[in-house]
């Protein structure tokens, strides 16, 4: 049997070795093979080795003095584990399905700077998660941000996607600065950067502290979560990434932020089972409902698909701080069982989110990578074509939206059942204050659902609307294995969520109900009787004899018949074209308007006349915008307002030596004057 | 034995809901016809129209996929099986342990996603409009219904059908004001849901007006007999749910004949009540513009709104 010291060092060894590989190797296939197998490999021990935790024991570890001042502290408990196993899952499929996506790379451009910030990224996420110490968490951290950010503008020659890459770079950081000081706040209380150490001093912080400790990790995580209004980044930067990132972004980066707020509120921040606490979980539920509801309907009305996707990732965030907050809220008022059902549903979708979205960003990719375009609007009858990516396309569509009987249902369901139990809590006002925040969530699981009616229906669906798509071919044969792994992890954890209760119950060491695979997942009443009942085999079961018995019965009523394919009705007139075809923006226009105190519509018209006369036109462009309100309301005037000062900071820069030497002078004579008053008092 | 007996008394109710369906649409068209003056067709011509149409041959369009054509069975297997955690007569139904009403509604919305799909798939303009006018009105409906079953859960205790259905038929309204403001909200999401009017007018064939028959306008033989079917289940179990629910007397709490019996009969006279009550409210109101139907909505959420806000009072 293998320690698992050894088990964690392989996948670490693995991908340096991937990494390695990808900056001595050349354009070849064998390149390809030499940096994708190693990551698949590692993925795979990393699976390994986090089961294995979550399982057995945690495992600890100290490199004394590795740095002056600071240890080498490493600790992989459950919850890490639980996080390494999401990585580990969802880096396996990512890495199959880029040996077939990273061909078109190939011709482009040279592979081996990808090979190298691929296979590093995956392993710093790793080791954020592994780290005990706050130093080399931040360490870990920044590795993290700035290889996502070089992988995020990789496809350097548009500039668009350099743009995107800098706000990326500067909200990460503001994100980093927060967290930064959150550990301070530990380190000034303890005098000790390990996290050993805020573990079991935490209790002993003044409620102050404990309270500024948790916001500021809340602002800090919240921001590499996507959180609104935080999340201005994640639709630029998530997009412009290839999408083999996109979907490791997505998919698993923006989940290190919950796992550093996890770590945050249950390990360093005192937090306990008393009403003053109370606040952080309303809040989690406030800023989740809001960025659910804002994410999905931004996500409605886009066009390109990638971003639609990723203001998809923003609402599912804040589906899963909705969680969080509402097992904050709980535990705080000491309903440990309920507590429980909240904390299940929030890291289900976690684990759920990852599996779906990192799918859907593959599909994503697979449409991008044989169309060449990332617009709706262009796309459509994909599904004769790409019958396979369609599919698998499909099953992500279903389970994001929520629907039974695959994974995003489960989640949703034990997040709506959570809601439902804040009727336990002792505070009418939390209580009604929870139930209206149900309103955005419900309406968002029913945005969500169209958002994905739309985004598979316009690629998929219908006639083609641009001519240059019509000879297209499926992708090959490792992409589309890539997202099939990904997709059946979607039907396994729909169908039978005892997996992932066991899981999560099993990394969190906490009791819930369920025993046996077959067995209901259950909530009481106050008077004992059953709350509500789900046993998903059970219904699938259902759902599958009456597909035959109907299949039946129909045959049996009806006979044969013969089926007769013919042009769809185009009410006699003839010559349907794909310009008389709903389009997209068309689709969801009347989303549109019933929300257009918050999307705020308008046409932007462009016309070119024939000379003199305006009513002779030559061309005429029509195109409805939406405003964008996070950017022009907060962003643009904090940022104008920071140039607008620097460029009056400028001005003491002259360029004149006489005038340094006066600045030089006056800051001596300050400085003379700070140090004799403070002597004096 | 009692298992066995529950268990078949389960299957008897899902079977009432699937053969009753098409019976509760001819008692609406039958009602509306006589409201307007004409003789109408008989309350057994849905029967009539779905056995014609299973024997009839069908017309697929060339430009659809195999979502077109797996739409109708799947939508009626979800909707089928929302069929089975409703209690009808008895209040109590052996397979709530399997699901609750949560279940109940993503099953719903299974089949919705479905067949606004395959509104999309057939290529024409009229499939997008129906999709496009369906996808506003039940991403807004699914806010509305979630809260009155918030007000119902709690007040009753579970969204586990079974408990709180024998919870509503063993207490009266009295105590509980809250549950007055959910009927309110859930009788105009029903009417929603259905496609009634003021919603969608499903006898009209006007592309200004229809939402849900544009979306099936594609369908021919067999698959628009399960679209016209399931529809139709989808509409008695909605309103199975809602007299079960708000007006619960006369349901058999127990395994006995004479309850049961007395339990059936009065659901046969409730549901038909309701319906004739449905279709005398149709007869009355206009189709409302397209975007007055958040309006509406609207007055739903606030009304369990204001709901919730009692529960807890």
């Amino acid at each position: 049997m293998i320690s698992n010291l050894v088990l964690f060092q392989i996948p670490i060894l693995l991908f340096v070795i991937g990494a390695l590989s990808g900056l001595l190797s050349r354009n070849s296939r064998l390149a390809r093979l030499m940096i994708f197998v190693p990551s698949m490999i590692g993925s795979i021990f990393t699976i390994v080795f986090s089961i294995g935790i979550i399982t057995g024991t945690p495992l600890k570890l100290t490199v004394p003095h590795i740095l002056p001042f600071f240890d080498l502290e490493i600790l992989v408990d459950g919850i890490s584990a639980f996080f390494m196993l999401i990585i580990g899952l969802v880096s396996f499929a990512v890495s199959l399905y880029s040996i077939g996506y990273s061909k078109e790379y190939e011709i482009k451009k040279r592979m081996s700077a990808f090979g190298f910030l691929f296979n590093i990224f995956i392993l710093s996420m790793i080791l954020v998660v592994s780290s005990n110490n706050s130093f080399f968490f931040l360490i870990f951290w920044e590795l993290m941000s700035l290889v996502s950010f070089f992988l995020v503008i990789y496809d350097h020659d548009k500039e668009e996607n350099l743009k995107s890459g800098m706000t990326y770079l500067v909200m990460t950081h503001l994100g980093t600065a927060f967290i930064f000081a959150s550990f301070l706040l530990g380190y000034i209380q303890t005098g000790n950067f390990s996290f050993d150490s805020f573990r079991h001093g935490s209790t002993g912080f003044p409620l102050l502290v404990k309270n500024l400790v948790f916001v500021f990790a809340f602002i800090g995580f919240g921001t590499k979560a996507g959180m609104v209004p935080l999340h201005v980044w994640l639709p630029k930067a998530h997009p412009s990434a290839p999408s083999n990132i996109s979907a490791l972004m997505s998919a698993v980066m923006i989940k290190i932020g919950i796992y550093g707020m996890i770590r945050t509120i249950f390990d360093f921040s005192g937090f306990g089972a008393s009403p003053d606490f109370a606040w952080w979980g309303m809040l989690l539920v406030a800023f989740g409902s809001a960025s659910a509801i804002i994410g999905v309907l931004y996500a409605v009305v886009e066009r390109d698909i990638k971003r639609a996707l990723a203001f998809s990732s923003i609402e599912n965030i804040g589906i899963i701080l909705i969680g969080l907050g509402l097992s904050v809220v709980f535990t705080s008022f000491n309903l440990t069982a309920f507590a429980v059902l909240a904390l299940v549903a929030s890291m289900y979708h976690t684990i759920n989110h990852a599996v779906f979205k990192g799918l859907l960003f593959m599909g994503a990719g697979s449409v991008v990578s044989v169309t060449h375009t990332k617009n709706i609007e262009h796309l459509g009858g994909l599904v004769k074509q790409m019958p396979w990516t369609s599919l698998l396309f499909l099953i992500g569509a279903i389970s994001i939206s929520g629907l039974p009987p695959f994974n995003g249902f489960i989640s949703e369901w034990f997040t709506l059942q959570a809601l439902l139990s804040s009727y336990h809590i002792p505070s009418t006002i939390l209580q009604i204050s929870i139930a209206f925040a149900s309103l955005p969530f419900a309406l968002t699981i029913g945005i969500a659902a169209a958002t994905f009616v739309k985004l598979f229906g316009m690629t998929f669906l219908s006639k083609t609307r641009s001519e240059n798509i019509i000879n297209i071919k499926e992708v090959p044969r490792s992409m589309i294995l890539g997202m099939s792994i990904l997709a059946a992890v979607c039907v396994l954890f729909g169908v039978v969520p005892y997996l992932g209760t066991s899981l999560i119950s099993t990394a969190f060491h906490m009791s819930f109900q369920p025993s046996s695979p077959l067995d209901f997942i259950s909530v009481q009443n106050n008077s004992g009787k059953s709350f509500a009942n789900l046993s998903m085999p059970v219904v699938v079961i259902i759902l599958s004899s009456i597909s035959i018995a109907i299949f039946g019965f129909i045959r049996v009523l009806g006979g044969h018949t013969k089926k007769t394919t013919y042009g769809t009705w185009d009410c006699g007139f003839g010559s349907l074209n794909e310009r008389m075809e709903y389009t997209p923006t068309s689709l969801s226009q009347p989303i549109r308007a019933v929300f257009k105190v918050f999307f705020k519509p308008h046409n932007q018209t462009e016309k070119e006349s024939f000379g003199e006369n305006q009513y002779l036109l030559k061309t005429i462009k029509v195109e409805t915008v939406i405003k964008n309100i996070f950017e022009d309301v907060l962003y643009t005037p904090i940022v104008s307002s920071f140039v607008f000062f620097f460029d009056k900071v400028r001005r003491l820069q002259t360029g004149k030596i006489n005038a340094y030497l006066l600045y030089i002078m006056i800051t001596l004579v300050l400085l003379l004057l700070f140090v004799r008053l403070s002597n004096n008092a | 034995m009692l298992n066995m007996i529950t268990i078949i008394i389960g299957l008897i109710q899902v079977l009432v809901i699937l053969v009753l369906a098409p019976l509760l649409t001819g008692i609406i068209r039958k009602t509306k016809a006589r409201t307007q003056k004409r003789i109408g067709a008989s309350i057994l011509q849905p029967y009539y129209d779905l056995l014609k149409l299973v024997r009839k041959d069908e017309v697929i369009s060339d430009q659809t996929s195999w979502i077109f054509r797996a739409c109708p069975w799947i939508n009626f297997a979800a909707i089928t099986t929302a069929a089975f955690f409703i209690p009808v007569f008895l209040a109590y139904t052996p397979f709530g342990l399997v699901g609750d009403l949560l279940l109940v509604i993503g099953l719903f919305a299974l089949g919705r996603f479905f067949t606004m799909l395959a509104g999309l798939d057939v290529a024409s303009s009229f499939g997008g409009l129906g999709s496009s006018r369906e996808m506003m009105i039940s991403a807004l409906l699914e806010p509305a219904l979630f809260l009155s079953i918030f007000v119902v859960a709690i007040t009753y205790g579970g969204t586990n059908l079974s408990t709180l259905i024998s919870a509503s038929s063993n207490s009266s309204f009295l105590p509980h004001p809250q549950i007055i403001f959910a009927a309110i909200g859930l009788f105009i999401i029903i009417l929603g849901e259905t496609g009634r009017l003021p919603f969608d007018n499903p006898a009209t064939h006007l592309e200004l007006t229809m939402v849900h028959e544009t979306m099936i306008l594609e369908y021919s033989g067999k698959s628009l007999a399960l679209m016209e079917w399931s529809q139709s289940i989808k509409q008695i179990i909605l309103f199975t749910l809602m007299i079960n629910i708000f007006v619960p007397w006369g349901i058999s709490s127990s395994i006995l004949l004479s309850t049961l019996a007395v339990g059936f009969l009065t659901f046969i006279g409730k549901i038909s009540l309701f319906g004739i009550f449905v279709a005398f409210l149709e007869s009355s109101v206009a189709k409302w513009r397209l975007f007055r139907i958040p309006d509406l909505i609207a007055i739903a959420i606030a009304t369990s709104m204001i709901g919730i806000v009692l529960c807890y009072l």
